[in-house]
């Protein structure tokens, strides 16, 4: 390793981002023959060690080249270091590496495979470049390269109808986002010049002092800019309203899903939001809470009736999004980045445990040739009389996603809702709805979560005496074995020291951010408490309807709401879709009938004309030079016979040739 | 007495025997027969006109010229005859059309 400590961290982290890259290259130039993944694995792993080894609390480093130039306008590629990026960088690497290596086993068999690796690397090396961006424009490249290479994943299974639809509607609403970034860049160039991040968003730098730029935007520029780049954020983060693209995305493999909301894709709009947090001001930050608390309570609630596990676990991301948006939104940005960093690796964790649950559920269903939903959650429990390993883990990373004592979940929710609270006291009045809210969306969640684990894995198998036909096995070890590495991250002990106090993080220490608001001890003690107590009551509550079955849940009208989504898909079918499908057929019909009408018109007057010039031509023309030609062939015809080889007859004519002569002689 | 019109006359009748022959026999050696009663017209002209030039009798001589020209031209004419004959077994002029185009 003597090497290794010779290189520059630039060069260390170029090879971080370019590792997959070459990996996606290697899958892409050899194509069917590269099944196994091996090179986007060993790609991954050595850009998991060597973000690890160039992690934490370095000093800032930045380094550019020169990548092109507009008049004297300078535009760079470059490679920024600095605690976030490292973070995030890391973040990245350690979650995709066990990833990779569940998907050996889970995709083992599929006939894509070679393309599942290609887009595999090409995921990673677009958020691992997204996040080492040190210019906005880069960023916003691999941003697009993200939502490009999600695109292809969803959509993985694309012979698969809903497959299909699900990769569009992420694709679409993600551009609605893309747009939204993009009027940001435009109006943070126009107003500063420049995209570098170091010179916009260092403490005390230019996005700070907006007003002290010569020729200076108006402040509702700032405020536009804020919301644009939100509106980015809203879209890759799936917040309200543009959050309904991420249950869809379930389409693609679990192993993709559990990358997606884990590390990738949804946490590049946090991340952007904590980058782009200077320019960020009051209004735009109201806004962002206030989105940010809707989807969290919004989500949860969907979350609670979902059947589907892959929709539960889908709803709980973009409410735990949800939380992180607000932490933004309340100016502690740190805690948001604090919360990605431990939800990436119990979500991940939820997803590659209820991916090994439906696996062996399809498999189930496929030795017993019974008729059901292998992700439907009606349709399991008991399971981890089965699945005993499968069962610890995932209820460890419910345990963290419901913020339990001694979980990693615990120190950043508590955190996140602490600051919260902390904010509405500095704020007063109408503001004590976002901590109470979120207080409600973490006792909701824990209850959905408990839902989902009691129903899987507790009470009675739905199929149990078709066990005889078929077993049910736990995963395999190339499964497990990255779940365990991922459950070792759940716990509190790898973010701090002490398990109750979230302060002490290492995360949040290396941050120092000071926050606006002043620190409330007592709350430090009491929402903890609260929580704690909350969440053990819904799961007696959940244990009483789901396993003891003592009372029937009421399907009422608040239940079909959160059934269906909130009706939101059926609203933009009507709303959105609908119309601009009308305008689509207008469009193609004024295309079809008017403009086409008019060029079928010119056509056809242009082969009328043709016509005439064509039978002037033929008649006209062609006639006279015919005619000629006709003049001179019938009087060859006729002087032919004349040629008839007989001597008589040509004395004959050659008598009356003189005589005829001779009589002109005579005559004239 | 015979006068120069007399002579121009006969010579005519003649040369339209001739003609006529020449453009209406079907045989080869009837249009030969023709194209001597011509020749003859024509050396009967000459005589006719001599008796202008009594000095040096210049038709007189140019008649005996052309009778030995006319003789010549019936033994070609003969010999063509005769190589027609052989190769076509006919001297029917109606018959014989290879100059035609």
């Amino acid at each position: 390793m003597d090497f290794l400590t010779n290189i520059s961290p630039i060069s260390c982290s170029l090879l971080v981002v370019l590792l997959p890259f070459l990996a996606f290259l290697y899958q892409a130039i050899v194509g069917r023959k590269a099944r196994s993944g091996n090179v986007s694995l060993v790609a991954i792993s050595l850009s998991a060690i060597l973000s690890i080894y160039l992690f934490w609390n370095q000093s800032p480093i930045e380094s550019n080249i020169e990548w092109f130039r507009i008049g004297d306008k300078r535009f760079f590629l470059g490679i920024l270091l600095n605690n976030t990026t490292l973070l995030m960088q890391a973040l990245v690497s350690i979650v995709a590496l066990p990833v990779h290596i569940y998907s050996k086993a889970y995709m083992k068999g599929d006939s894509g495979i070679h393309r599942y690796w290609m887009y595999l690397s090409l995921f990673c090396f677009a958020m691992l470049g997204l996040v080492v961006s040190s210019n906005l424009l880069q960023l916003y490249i691999f941003w697009e390269l993200v939502g490009f290479a999600s695109y292809l994943l969803i959509g993985f299974w694309f012979t698969k109808e809903s497959a299909a639809q699900a990769n569009k509607k992420a694709f679409i609403i993600n551009r609605i986002g893309d747009l939204g970034f993009l009027i940001g860049l435009a109006i943070v160039y126009a107003q500063f010049g420049t995209f570098n991040i170091v010179e916009l968003f260092a403490v005390n730098g230019l996005a700070e002092n907006w007003f002290s730029q010569v020729n200076s935007l108006s402040g509702t520029w700032l405020t536009v800019a804020g919301c644009a780049f939100f509106l980015g954020a809203m879209a890759k983060s799936a917040q309200f309203p543009l959050h309904v693209w991420l249950p869809d995305a379930m389409e693609g493999p679990t192993s993709v899903s559990s990358l997606i909301h884990a590390a990738t894709m949804v946490a590049a709009g946090v991340f952007l939001l904590a980058t782009v947090f200077p320019l960020l001001n009051e209004t735009v930050l109201l806004i962002i809470a206030i989105i940010g608390t809707t989807t969290a309570l919004l989500a949860a609630f969907f979350a609670l009736t979902q059947n589907d596990i892959k929709k539960i676990l889908a709803f709980s991301t973009i409410s735990q999004l949800g939380f992180m948006v607000v932490g933004i939104g309340i100016g502690a940005w740190d805690a948001a980045l604090f919360h990605l960093t431990t939800h990436a690796f119990f979500k991940c964790l939820l997803f590659l445990a209820a991916g090994a649950v439906i696996h062996e559920m399809a498999h189930f269903k496929h030795e017993t040739n019974l008729d059901f939903d292998p992700q439907d959650i009606n349709f399991m429990g008991g399971l981890k009389n089965y699945m005993p390993k499968t069962a610890l883990l995932m209820g460890i990373a419910s345990l963290a996603l419901a913020g339990f004592p001694l979980t990693s979940g615990f120190l950043s929710k508590d955190a996140l809702v602490i600051s919260t609270f902390e904010w509405a006291v500095a704020k007063g009045g109408l503001y004590y709805a976002f901590p109470i809210i979120l207080i409600a969306v973490s006792l909701m969640t824990s209850f959905y979560i408990g839902r989902l684990i009691l129903k899987t894995f507790f009470g009675d198998f739905a199929f149990a005496k078709n066990l005889k036909a078929a077993k049910i096995h736990e995963a395999s070890k190339t499964m497990i074995y990255p779940m365990a590495f991922l459950a070792l991250f759940c716990l509190f002990i790898v973010f701090s020291w002490n398990p109750i106090s979230y302060h002490l993080s290492w995360v949040l220490k290396e941050f120092n951010l000071t926050y606006t608001f002043e620190e409330i001890h007592s709350l430090h003690i009491l929402i903890p408490v609260i929580l704690t107590v909350g969440s053990l009551l819904m799961w007696w509550i959940g244990y009483q309807l789901y396993i003891q079955k003592k009372q029937q849940v009421k399907q009422n009208a608040l239940f079909r709401f959160s059934f269906n989504q909130g009706y939101l898909n059926e609203f933009y079918a009507k709303t959105i879709i609908k119309p601009t499908l009308l305008l689509a057929n207008f469009s193609y019909w004024f295309d079809r009938t008017i403009i086409d009408g008019l060029v079928d018109l010119l056509s056809k007057i242009t082969v009328a004309l043709s016509n005439l010039f064509a039978w002037v031509d033929k008649y006209i023309v062609d006639g006279i030079v015919n005619a000629f030609g006709s003049i001179a062939y019938g009087t060859g015809n006729l002087l032919r016979w004349v040629q008839n080889g007989r001597l008589q007859s040509y004395l004959g004519f050659a008598f009356t040739m003189v005589l005829l002569g001779l009589i002109y002689l005579i005559v004239i | 007495m015979i006068t120069l019109t007399h002579c121009l006359v006969v010579s005519a009748c003649i040369f339209c025997i001739g003609l006529y022959a020449v453009l209406a026999k079907r045989n080869a050696i009837m249009v030969l027969v023709g194209i001597e009663l011509m020749i003859n017209a024509a050396i009967l002209n000459f005589v006719a006109f001599g008796k202008y030039d009594e000095s040096n009798y210049g038709g007189q001589i140019f008649a005996l010229f052309a009778i030995v020209l006319a003789a010549a031209a019936v033994a070609v004419g003969l010999a063509i005859i005769l190589n027609v004959y052989r190769k076509n077994k006919t001297i029917n002029l109606d018959d014989i059309t290879d100059l035609r185009d």
